[in-house]
């Protein structure tokens, strides 16, 4: 009876892991040390970086262009408050710089991203990993810009119709 | 309580129409001399009603009529003049008043035209869906302990004292938020961000209002050294929000045995104006509770605000998950 059940469980964790390798958003867990612990088949697909490449590494190693004192700051308040931090497109286009996900017909060279950091709390309730997620915010940032540069122009219009 | 504002240069009318006001009408009487003080008696919300003069020194009917128009003030305006010619009726009943009686009033008069308009009728609607004393009461209490823990987070984060403000809890209209929200735009000084919050049937918004004279010290009490451009205090914003709108959230939370989801922040009228975002959502909702607090950091010129708002739809779960609470 037991060993069903075990075996029952394995295959829910086997499930549940193939649903977070396939999720459309990136999920990525550090540890304290910003260890990279968990990368999953969004981030590795866009970034190209294999999860054996990236496990154990430093975020800052491998992507030298994410500032160490910032993030350090902005994740602060995760780990010491279990609060969420938020990263949005608009003040920052990007964290890790992916090619637009539609690379032909997409207007955008890149990857636009918002982006939520919040702790996960362990089994002794301490706040040793922190979970980013990534979503690609492309499409509704270039309608934006779309929308503003009509507006630019239908403002021009009517000044000039004056 | 529903507050009439009665507007006449002449003392002896003030007091006239006073005393035909309805007797069993439990309400609040404001006067006011001209129609500057009338518009600023309205602003201060002191004249759900206003029974207004035409001919006056200084401001008289008419422009008051038009400065309510511009200022937006919400009220409903029943001219009492001794002016009675078509003409006077037709302009003012144009420029937004609901109705026209001729001096000298009449109890009669003046108890058919407020019951016409339901006016009389308002005043038992507000006493039903006004929130009661206890009711409020713990509504305060629970936001000053989930404060109090925002605030104790902010402390030991930015290792500064934090003022904490007694909280003040209230049903607000769709026009008084738009006043809160289009004072944000107009005021160039003020940066604030929104952000949704939903969890078991109860959902809204907290909006997080800081003053731009603030980002300087904040700046520095997050240890932040580069300069601070716009794209900073974009960010700095962003940060301070999180940690208040976060830490007074799931004290909120906490206390009512549950847990809020938190969206996406977004800053306020960055891309559209608070206007027309207001505009849209007219329809959806007439009344909202709203937990307002202002947090001061000592020895910093720091002021930021924060109002938790949550959807009218919302309140029957929040009022019974609170009056769990008093049970116990």
């Amino acid at each position: 009876m037991s060993t069903t059940n075990a075996l029952g469980e394995i295959l829910e964790f086997h499930w549940m892991m193939d649903m977070l390798q396939t999720v459309d958003v990136g999920i990525v867990v550090l540890n304290s040390d910003f260890e990279i612990k968990v990368w999953n088949g969004f981030m590795e697909a866009h970034s190209g970086k294999l999860p054996s490449e990236v496990r154990g590494k430093t975020l800052f190693s491998l992507f030298p262009d994410i500032s160490e004192t910032w993030f350090r700051r902005k994740t602060k308040a995760v780990f010491e408050l279990r609060i969420r931090a938020f990263i949005t497109w608009e003040q920052r286009p990007y964290l890790f710089k992916f090619r637009n996900f539609r690379p032909i017909t997409g207007t955008e060279p890149f990857m636009y991203q918002n982006i939520s950091i919040s702790a996960l709390v362990s089994a002794t309730g301490a706040v040793d990993h922190i979970c980013m997620m990534v979503y690609d915010m492309t499409d509704a940032a270039s309608a934006k810009k779309q929308l503003l540069a009509l507006q630019v122009e239908h403002s021009e219009m009517t000044q000039a119709a004056k | 309580m529903i507050s009439v504002l009665i507007c006449d240069d002449s003392l002896v009318a003030r007091k006239q129409v006073a005393k035909c006001l309805p007797q069993d009408w439990d309400v609040a009487v404001h006067f006011a001399k001209d129609g500057a003080e009338a518009l600023i008696a309205l602003a201060e919300g002191k004249g759900q009603v206003l029974l207004l003069d035409l001919n006056m020194p200084g401001m008289d009917g008419y422009q008051t009529l038009k400065g309510i128009n511009e200022q937006q003030l919400l009220t409903k305006t029943i001219i009492v003049s001794g002016d009675i010619q078509p003409e006077a009726k037709e302009r003012v009943m144009a420029l937004g008043a609901i109705d026209f009686i001729q001096k000298p009033v009449s109890s009669a008069d003046l108890a058919a035209v407020l019951r016409k308009h339901n006016i009389l009728a308002l005043a038992e609607e507000q006493t039903a869906e006004g929130l009661d004393d206890t009711l409020r009461d713990c509504y305060q209490e629970v936001t000053n302990i989930a404060m109090g823990q925002a605030g104790d987070h902010l402390a030991r984060i930015m290792n500064v004292f934090v003022k904490l403000p007694i909280p003040n809890v209230n049903l607000i209209e769709v026009s008084e938020l738009h006043m809160i929200l289009s004072d944000i735009e107009m005021h160039e000084e003020t940066s604030g961000v929104c952000q949704g919050f939903l969890g078991d049937g109860i959902s809204g918004e907290a909006l997080c209002i800081l003053s731009d004279s603030s980002f300087g010290d904040v700046a520095k009490i997050l240890d932040i050294h580069e300069a601070v451009d716009d794209e900073l205090q974009l960010e700095i914003l962003m940060d301070v929000a999180s940690i208040l709108i976060g830490s007074c959230l799931s004290g909120f939370a906490k206390q009512l045995d549950m847990q809020f989801r938190q969206g996406q922040p977004v800053v306020l009228g960055q891309h559209q104006s608070v206007e027309d975002l207001i505009k849209l959502n007219k329809n959806n909702w007439r009344k909202t509770l709203a937990i307002e607090l202002s947090y001061g950091l000592e020895g910093y010129n720091v002021q930021c605000d924060l109002v938790l708002l949550f959807t009218e739809d919302s309140l029957e779960t929040l009022n019974s998950k609170l009056a769990h609470l008093l049970e116990d």
